[in-house]
């Protein structure tokens, strides 16, 4: 496990962000390019090696992935939906798109679909109360959302997975 | 239509980008600081201006960069703390999303003002695009000589860092934030040392909200004087409120803190009523910690006077009947919402959020998560709100950071004005799992208008 050129370029850019001696500062954008870089989670391995190239303890490391919720210490599916559950998504109604995101892919929040493509997950408020009920997908968020809207995402996730395979 | 000074260029096409941005006049206020003010006499005009912190607790920010301390040889830092994460507040996303230069613009002074010359936006993970834009937005800057060294010849070098959070509420706090941005674990440091002395790196830093940086712009090219007409007392200059939940038109508003809390609900300037032709239940006007007020007492203070969107006019009537202005996240629940189950997803959220430094938060808010849950779903005991009561009394003022306090606040203010609606939900266990509590006497008195 070692992250490539490109990827330790941008390592390189993190660190040198700190001054010098509190690299440690990089970690956590560190372990968001780890998590993205293999396979959307953080396996012990790859924490250990994070620790190698910050120059610190692997419990240093730990300690932090454990604490923060954007890091998986469990593998994940292709698309993980994060759906925010906090009171202003409440009163819009997100009760119903997580219960119907666990009909329509017949998994439990927590779940991964069998075929590895999606995680449902339930979140506390992602700063999008304006716009609910929304979920986090990725990098992006996706808003207002309806049981169309829904659908219309899940679709297009397995038209592109067809079309890549 | 109220004075707008951050959003006023919000609307412009391109305004994102720097090209744009500058020819609206951006830029403007660092080209002024740097020839013409000496950083003690920003300091001077943030003072004059009484500006009070935008992210939640008030404090004025001139006073707050008067203490921070200026040992021989060691680095300061100010940090912009876009942390974001208060439930309902959503009005720093809108102003990076779209004015990125503006929170640039508000940072060149600042740093300057403070002595920064490393300065770092410490922003919620899950504002990933929004990095980009920030970052695109820096080099922008650079590309044209707002940042880097010798800005306009003035001898002041400045950089600015941004550095994704990962999901943590407690980073919004001061010294939880800054362990985060030292990789580590979100935990409030106990103070003192104030950050102002020993901050990040043992630094002496300034860590400030989003917006009050924003708001240091419009300070320095109208001058602090001129700022703190606007508005009224000790609200002075313009607020950024982000309005959600079952209102016609959410979203992120500039106000001037003149306004009545009537006129901000109703009039099609700015919520446009309550979605659905329903009526006004209950409110939480600063964000999810602060006091929920029953309609009555939302739009009038307990001596009956008109209740304003401000600091002074919303705290009026403290806990007992008051609420606060806190960060700006104003939540709207019309007559089908149910507060116990409300009041649940937010003890939840605390309970998910707890660092899990101080016991009495710790713990405390396990029990207010499994209480309410309890009592939600029709599984409590008349004892039960009397337990929850205490509680939150135990957690509140025991702990580090307020955490505690912001956990302990809504479940308080929702037993002190919903006893009932508690009460009906354990005497009345099937019936409260179909249907709501309703109004009941809460909107009493209160003739929905039309402004």
């Amino acid at each position: 496990m070692k992250f490539n050129e490109q990827q330790i370029a941008e390592f390189n850019r993190l660190v040198a962000r700190y001054p010098e001696g509190k690299q440690k500062s990089a970690l956590l954008p560190v372990l968001h390019l780890a998590q993205e870089s293999f396979g959307g989670w953080l396996s012990t391995e790859t924490m250990n090696y994070v620790a190698e190239l910050l120059n610190i303890t692997p419990i240093e490391v730990y300690e932090v992935a454990t604490f923060y919720s954007m890091y998986n210490l469990k593998p994940v599916g292709k698309h993980v939906f994060e759906v925010c559950q906090t009171g202003p998504c409440m009163i819009n109604g997100s009760d119903n798109i997580i219960n119907y995101i666990k009909e329509k892919l017949k998994i439990e929040i927590g779940e991964t679909t069998p075929d590895g493509m999606f995680t449902l997950k339930t979140v506390e408020c992602l700063g999008a109360c304006g716009y609910a009920p929304m979920m986090q997908m990725g990098k992006f968020y996706k808003e207002h959302l309806t049981k169309e809207k829904v659908d219309n995402i899940i679709e297009e996730c397995r038209k592109n997975a067809a079309l890549n395979n | 239509m109220s004075k707008k000074l951050l959003l006023e260029k919000a609307h412009v096409e391109g305004i994102r980008f720097y090209d744009v941005y500058r020819r609206e006049g951006g830029y403007n206020s660092v080209e002024k600081t740097l020839k013409t003010l000496s950083p003690e006499a920003v300091v001077e005009e943030v003072k004059k201006s009484g500006l009070r912190g935008r992210g939640g607790a008030g404090f004025p920010t001139g006073m707050k960069w008067s203490f921070i301390a200026k040992p021989e040889g060691v680095p300061r830092h100010l940090v912009c703390n876009a942390d974001e994460s208060e439930p309902g507040t959503f009005k720093d996303r809108y102003l990076m999303e779209f004015l990125p230069h503006l929170l640039i613009e508000g940072l060149i002074i600042s740093s300057y003002a403070l002595g920064s010359n490393d300065t770092y936006i410490y922003i919620r993970g899950e504002y990933a695009w929004i990095v980009d834009i920030l970052e695109q937005a820096i080099e922008e800057a650079k590309a044209n000589g707002w940042l880097g060294k010798n800005i306009l010849g003035s001898g002041f070098n400045c950089n600015i860092h941004v550095q994704r959070g990962a999901g943590a509420y407690i980073c919004g706090e001061e010294t939880a934030l800054i362990e985060s941005l030292e990789g580590k674990r979100g935990n409030p440091r106990i103070k003192p040392p104030f950050p102002a002395i020993k901050g990040l790196w043992e630094r002496p830093t300034v860590v400030n909200n989003v917006e009050t940086l924003a708001a240091i712009v419009p300070i320095i090219n109208m001058g602090g004087e001129e700022y703190a007409k606007i508005g009224v007392g000790r609200s002075t200059g313009t607020k950024l409120i982000s309005a959600c939940g079952n209102i016609n038109k959410p979203g992120v508003y500039e106000i001037d803190m003149t306004i009545s809390v009537e006129e901000f609900i109703y009039s099609e300037e700015y919520c446009g009523g309550i979605a659905n032709g329903k009526k006004l239940k209950a409110c939480i006007p600063g964000g999810s910690s602060v006091p929920i007020l029953p309609a009555n007492l939302l739009l009038k203070t307990a001596k009956g006077e008109t209740r304003y969107m401000n600091y002074e006019s919303l705290s009026d009537g403290g806990f007992a009947t008051g609420s606060m202005m806190g960060s700006g996240g104003f939540i709207v629940l019309d007559e089908d919402q149910c507060v116990v189950k409300h009041t649940y997803t937010l003890a939840r959220f605390y309970h998910h959020e707890s660092c899990g430094q101080c016991s009495p938060c710790r713990e405390g808010t396990i029990w207010l998560d499994k209480l309410l849950y309890k009592l939600e779903h029709g599984q409590g005991k008349l004892s039960d709100i009397d337990l929850l009561w205490d509680v939150q009394r135990r957690i509140e003022g025991n702990t580090i950071c307020p955490l505690g306090d912001a956990a302990a606040w809504p479940v308080a203010a929702a037993i002190r004005h919903f006893r009932d609606e508690f009460e009906w939900h354990v005497n009345n266990p099937q019936e409260s799992q179909i249907k709501n509590f309703g109004l009941a006497h809460y909107a009493d008195a209160i003739q929905p208008i039309t402004v």
